[in-house]
This record gives structure tokens, sequence and C-alpha cells, in this order.
């Protein structure tokens, strides 16, 4: 059966989505894998807005509320030894009860941590990286914030990301 | 938007989601498709094996697609009862830009009702 992307929406909200007009950028990107994946670096990218408590301030919540139309464009580093009880979530439009049980339902930290050590992946990145998805306008994270994360993760030899958008 | 940037900067890059409605409209090089809630793309809590499932399957697709706007979906039945799911990722208070909605609709009903109408 086919993935029905608006199965879990409220209707109205499935309505506006569908409504939404959104630009295709054609050629579509497209960079070959160079090495096998048993030598590659791989970097998690998440927008499900969580953060290391302690390490960095979590996404500004109370910026969306006072402008409901504004997300926070910022992103978090996640360094891939970070535990659970150091997780912060943030996301208004999320029940984060599931990701603070278990982040990797959203940034699978423990789970590349194991396909290293058992040889499948080349190694996780010392770094991985949560954006926060609610964005009415993603010029910051096209002009900005994106590229810097990006040059962030080629300071640490990645090769590939597994981005999960929430 | 992500995926493009990150892609086109020299990284080979695989999105897991529940949406990939977005996928195909914007152009994505790898996708994999997820009949999951929002919040879960990687499976539900302490469920080690099904989050595995998901991550081979972004794997597999990374050494099998051989163009960009591939999208590979999976067939993974998700646990709980729909209606359940379907209430459950939602946030416990309504999101501000909801909150401003619902309180607009409520505004517009009682204008409308204070003309005399339904």
């Amino acid at each position: 059966m086919p993935v029905d992307s608006f199965t879990y929406l409220p209707g109205s909200i499935a309505n506006y989505y569908r409504a939404m007009q959104t630009q295709r950028i054609d050629p579509i990107p497209w960079t070959p894998l160079s090495k096998p994946l048993t030598e590659s670096r791989f970097a998690l990218v998440t927008t499900a807005g969580i953060n290391v408590q302690g390490l960095e301030p979590g996404f500004d919540q109370d910026g969306e509320r006072s402008n409901p139309t504004w997300g926070d464009p910022t992103f978090r580093r996640i360094p891939r030894d970070t535990t659970q009880d150091r997780i912060g979530a943030w996301h208004l439009h999320l029940n984060n009860r599931d990701i603070l049980a278990d982040v990797n339902v959203v940034l699978p930290l423990n789970r590349f941590a194991e396909l290293e050590a058992d040889g499948v992946i080349g190694s996780l990145a010392p770094t991985c990286y949560s954006f926060m998805g609610y964005q009415m306008d993603l010029g910051e994270w096209r002009e900005k914030y994106a590229p810097e994360v990006a040059g962030l993760m080629k300071d640490e030899a990645v090769d590939i990301v597994l981005l999960t958008p929430a | 938007m992500l995926a493009h940037t990150f892609e086109a900067a020299g990284f080979s890059t695989v999105l897991v989601t529940n949406m990939p409605y977005w996928a195909e409209k914007m152009g994505v090089p790898r996708t994999i498709a997820v009949q999951f809630p929002y919040g879960h793309q990687l499976g539900m809590p302490g469920d080690r094996e099904m989050q595995m499932t998901v991550i081979r399957a972004a794997l597999s697709l990374l050494e099998d697609a051989s163009e960009p706007g591939t999208i590979r979906e999976l067939d993974i039945q998700w646990p709980q009862p729909f209606d359940e799911a379907k209430k459950d990722w939602q946030p416990l208070e309504p999101s501000p830009i909801v909150a401003r909605m619902l309180e607009q609709r409520r505004k517009a009903a009682e204008q409308a009702r204070g003309r005399g109408g339904p």
C-alpha cells in the first residue's frame, strides 16, 4: 500500500499543505557514493527540535509563541556520545514524549554506533545536528544555517548524511 | 531543502520521511518513505529491530539508487491502532499557529452569531 503523506494530519492542516506552493529544484543535486559504506562516515541530521541540555540552549519557544508564523531557524549540535538523559525536546508541533524516551526514533545515535561497532559503516561522525522543522520561511536555512552545518560536517570528514525531518 | 543543500555540498544524502509527497514535489536525491506518525521517522521507542529495519533500508537505497529522485516505500505496519496513533503524535497543547487559527475561527463564529447567523 502506498505511503499516504497526509493520513496522520488533521484535515484542515492536510488541506493547507496540499495547497502550498513549493519550488522544485531541477536538476536534483546528486552526489554518488565515493566509497563503500564500510568506509564511509555518517552524520545524522534531524528537524525534530532537540538539543543537549547543558551544551546549548533549547530552541526558542517563546519567540514562536509571540510570533506564531516564526520558527527558530538555528541548529544544535548533538555529540555522538550524548546520553538519553541529556536530550531536550523543544518542537511545539509534536508530542515529544517518545523522543524524550528514546532519541533513536528521530536521531538514531545508538543504532549508528552499533553499525560502526559491527563494521557495517565506517563511522558515525563526532557531531550530529538538529534543526527545528516548523519553518514558514526557509531563507535562513538556505542562506545561513544549512551551509554552516555543511561546513562543520566537512570539517569532520563526513561522507553521507541521514536526514530525518520531523 | 536540507537534502538539496547537503547533496549539492558534496555529501550523499538519504531522507527518511512520512511525507514522500514533499520529496516528490521538491525533488529529493534519495528518500525512504514510512507510514509512521510524525516524530517517529525511525519507529517506535525502544524497538531496536524496527529502527534497524528502517536504517538498513536507507543504507540499501544509498547503495542501489542510480538516479536522483528515487523514493522507496517501506511496508512496515505501525503497531498502534490508527486513531490512537493519529492523536498520540500531536502536541498536548495546540501549537501557537494552530491556537491562533482556532481563536480566529472562534471569533468569526461569535461575530456570525452576533449578526444573527448560525
